[in-house]
């Protein structure tokens, strides 16, 4: 049984999220204490208690402490089951979060997986579809396991009711990859999505990209999505090169105008074109479990966030894989194995 | 546990159908938003011409919240501005409502409907009848945020969850019972728990109180107080009016008591109000109650019972609505044996019953009961008369005795307060002066015990005579008088005198025993007898 204090580093849900993906993965127990001590509403909130229940479902797992509120959770796992599964999540809780939480220990179960998972798919606060589909998802497949995904209908926030499908195909064991460079920039997309709003919004947007960014080997897009419940807009940059794809992601909020949208999403291209690292912060923070199941392998990066020096150390604690990081001058080298 | 939410479909606050409804601020569906409450079902009430926004709402809900069931049920108030109507509806409602408070938890949304709707809806979760918290939603602090979910406050309308309100009311408290007892430090355990009770039923309460002990003992300076405190939480609005029943004799009785018509007897030349008419929405203290006439009796338990009563010489009831305190010295259930008393009217004034210790049984509360009557010395006469410590010590000594009989209880303890404190050479309350009070206090006693030893020695040996002898010797003299009395000689009374110890004599002189004895306080068989 292996003991973790929740306060430690970044002190929220993501040190939950990771150890509840290893512990899955691994079939090792674990209880955290002081779960999101010191935080405004401390212990688990609705978000955690839906990642919790999925990994119990998939993991047939015992569990003690599955409460609102409760500060300290016990997790034992018995055996990954692959297989049909749906997750309704609400709002808050994005549906992506619980997929990052069971996807790592689906990719190698015996069988493969379909899940459904249906509630908020672009939140501000987790990963956005997009990212996962184009950027996260296709490198856990160079990692072994044939993921993919695809969206029904976006749920943005906070009305929800999205709804997306993933197809698992696992393998016995993962294979380490590198990430040390990227290559040279293919090209970009540039996705505006509108949901319940007008279409003019997107356009403002491209509008705006196409000012601040080159428009060398770029395809721009507005997508006026049907069947959503709320109002929703999003702005995706995707950023394809000759190793992986990045996907930068502006959020609409009401009452912030669409230039200021589309420059959230064209800074962060624009930071990630200059930094010449292959990774950027968010898919940082999501690729450290996979890398360390899979039992290697490195990445460059810019300065890691938090959530990734958090990661790092759950990692340390759940696998043999030692997981470490050098400085490269403007970048940071992160290698496990 | 499960959380079960219930409130009213709120027709502006939850209205929208567009997508832009998601845009604003919708109570009930940002009750179920929050996260770190689960609703695990939402009783969605609404008036049927809302049941558009119904559906919509609980469509909503499920979407943000697909763990909660939402159950809609319509209500049929017809004016949600209409108490009645609307208290009626949501009582039916919860009457029929399947409670099960084992494994669900209930929480009443009351930031949705009218604001009687919310009245109505506190008032059923503060009886129970409606066993739930109160939750409150609020709209988030800036508009034009992302953040349409706002917050949220469940209240716990039992009070004393609450730290700060607990200390507020334990301060409350302590304040009042120090005002019951004029803010005497008392510390006898009896009377202290007699006082916590009162305290307790004076506020909260406006049945009879029946106040018991003796003379002295403080039941009508309590009423009083007991008055002030009600008055000062606004609990009546009336007078105190006090009457003493033994003073009222006869058809004064009545007319003092329920008031009279002009004309309604020899005398009664203009319309008089009766005390229980001056009493209206205050407090009628009745001392001594024991002493009403069986007719004012009567006439007492139908004003208390129905509030209304039949002035002398009219035939037209008057109402009064009064809280009453009786006291007594005696125990009104012998009274009730003798006839003398209606066991009606004591079962309907003995509901709270407190029995008032005298002075001699709280021997722990005569210093600080001292302290208080030179305080109200000086209040009453300008003069700040104070004890030395010796004297204070002998007076205290004295007082806390067995020779401290107290018989009067207070009103004896205030006159020799008065008493001392005025003979007081400088105002100072020397050894000598408590001397003299004591030996005073002591005398006044004796008085009364020879009195009551109902006295065959004070009709054969005068009062004065009788007050000089000891204890010891009234006691025994006075049976000795008694037997005397029952027997036909000298002799036949020795023998039943002294039957035990001439037993065990050969020879028994029993008559000249007692004529012996008798001759000790200058009396023969002929005095006695005579």
């Amino acid at each position: 049984m292996l003991n973790l204090d929740g306060s430690m580093g970044e002190g929220g849900g993501q040190i939950l999220r990771s150890a509840l993906s290893l512990s899955l993965a691994k079939g090792i127990p674990f209880t955290v204490k002081n779960i999101r001590a010191g935080r405004r509403k401390p212990g688990l909130l609705r978000q955690h208690l839906t990642a919790v229940n999925a990994a119990v479902a998939i993991g047939m797992a015992e569990v003690e402490g599955a409460e609102l509120g409760s500060e300290t959770l016990t997790f034992c796992p018995t055996t990954v089951q692959g297989g049909d599964y749906s997750f309704a999540v609400g709002t808050a809780g994005s549906a992506t979060l619980v997929l990052q939480t069971v996807l790592p220990a689906l990719m190698t179960a015996d069988v493969p997986s379909r899940l459904e998972l249906s509630g908020g798919t672009h939140n501000p606060f987790a990963p956005p579809f997009d990212f996962l589909e184009r950027a996260f998802l296709p490198l856990m497949t160079r990692l072994g396991a044939t993921v993919t995904a695809h969206l029904e209908r976006p749920g943005f926030y906070p009305a929800g009711g999205g709804m997306f499908r993933v197809e698992v195909n696992p393998v016995a064991t993962l294979s380490p990859i590198e990430l040390g460079e990227r290559g040279e920039v293919i090209g970009k997309r540039v996705f505006a999505y509108v949901s319940n709003l007008s279409r003019q919004i997107g356009k403002r947007e491209i509008k705006r990209v196409k000012r601040r960014l080159s428009e060398e080997n770029t395809e721009y897009c507005v997508v006026e999505t049907s069947g959503s419940m709320g109002p929703g807009n999003l702005v995706a940059i995707d950023v394809e090169s000759e190793c992986l794809t990045e996907v930068f992601i502006g959020f609409g909020v009401r009452g912030v105008s669409s230039e200021s949208v589309a420059d959230q999403a064209i800074d962060a291209t624009r930071r990630y074109l200059a930094s010449g690292a292959p990774v950027g912060e968010y898919l940082a923070d999501q690729l450290l479990v996979p890398f360390a199941l899979a039992g290697g392998g490195m990445f460059l990066t810019s300065k890691p966030s938090r959530h990734t020096l958090t990661n790092l150390e759950v990692v340390n604690l759940f696998t043999e894989v030692k997981a470490r990081m050098k400085d490269r001058g403007k970048h940071v080298e992160i290698s496990l194995g | 546990m499960k959380s079960v939410v219930m409130g009213i479909v709120g027709p502006v606050l939850d209205r929208g159908a567009g997508p832009s409804r998601w845009e604003h601020w919708r109570p009930s569906v940002s009750v179920c938003q929050q996260e770190d409450l689960l609703v695990s079902r939402f009783e969605l009430l609404y008036q049927e011409s809302f049941a558009k926004t119904a559906k919509q709402v609980r469509q909503d809900i499920q979407s943000v919240s697909p763990e909660t069931e939402v159950r809609i049920t319509p209500i049929s108030f017809k004016d949600p501005w209409d108490f009645q109507d609307v208290y009626a509806s949501l009582h039916d409602f919860c009457k029929s409502y399947p409670f099960n408070e084992e494994e669900e938890e209930y929480l009443v949304h009351i930031t949705t409907g009218t604001h009687v709707a919310q009245i109505c809806l506190f008032l059923l979760a503060e009886t129970r009848h409606l066993p739930a918290k109160l939750l409150q939603t609020s709209p988030p602090r800036r508009k034009h945020t992302a953040n349409v979910i706002g917050n949220y406050q469940i209240i716990d309308l039992d009070l004393s969850r609450y730290d700060r309100i607990a200390s507020r009311f334990q301060r409350e408290l302590r304040e009042d019972l120090s005002f019951l007892k004029s803010g005497i430090e008392t510390k006898s355990p009896l009377f202290n728990a007699i006082i916590e009770r009162i305290e307790k039923v004076a506020i909260h309460s406006d049945a009879p109180i029946l106040l018991e002990g003796p003379t002295g003992a403080g039941k009508s300076h309590l009423a009083r107080r007991i008055y002030e405190l009600k008055s000062a939480r606004r609990e009546v609005e009336g007078p105190f009016v006090e009457v003493n029943c033994a003073t009222l004799r006869g058809d004064a009785a009545m007319s003092t008591l329920f008031g009279h018509k002009k004309g309604a007897f020899t005398g009664a030349q203009r319309d008089r109000a009766g005390l229980l008419n001056s009493a209206d929405k205050g407090i009628l203290f009745l001392d001594e109650i024991g002493e009403l006439g069986l007719d004012e009796q009567a006439m007492l338990l139908r004003a208390i019972e129905e509030k209304k009563f039949l002035p002398v010489g009219s035939d037209q009831e008057e109402e009064s609505n009064f809280q009453l305190i009786a006291g007594t010295n005696r125990n009104l259930k012998s009274w009730v044996a003798k006839g003398e008393f209606r066991d009606d009217l004591l079962a309907r004034i003995n509901l709270w019953t407190f029995c008032l210790p005298g002075l001699k049984d709280r021997k722990e509360d005569i210093a600080p009961n001292l302290d208080y009557e030179l305080d109200q010395f000086e209040t009453t006469a300008g003069i700040h008369a104070r004890f030395n410590k010796e004297a204070r010590s002998l007076f205290l000594d004295f007082a806390r005795s067995t020779d401290g009989l107290w018989k009067a209880n207070f009103r004896d303890l205030n006159a020799a307060v008065t008493r001392m404190a005025t003979l007081a050479p400088g105002a100072r309350i020397n050894v000598e002066t408590v001397k003299e009070e004591t030996d005073r206090l002591k005398e006044s006693w004796q008085v009364e015990a020879a009195e009551e030893a109902d006295s065959n020695l004070i009709r054969t040996l005068g009062r004065k005579r009788a007050l000089t002898l000891d204890r010891f010797d009234q006691v025994q003299l006075e049976e000795v008088i008694r037997v005397c009395h029952e027997s036909r000689s000298l002799s036949d009374a020795g023998r039943t005198l002294f039957s035990v110890s001439r037993e065990k004599k050969k020879k028994s002189n029993d008559a000249d025993r007692l004529r012996k004895y008798l001759a000790k306080f200058d009396l023969d068989w002929a005095r006695i007898t005579g």
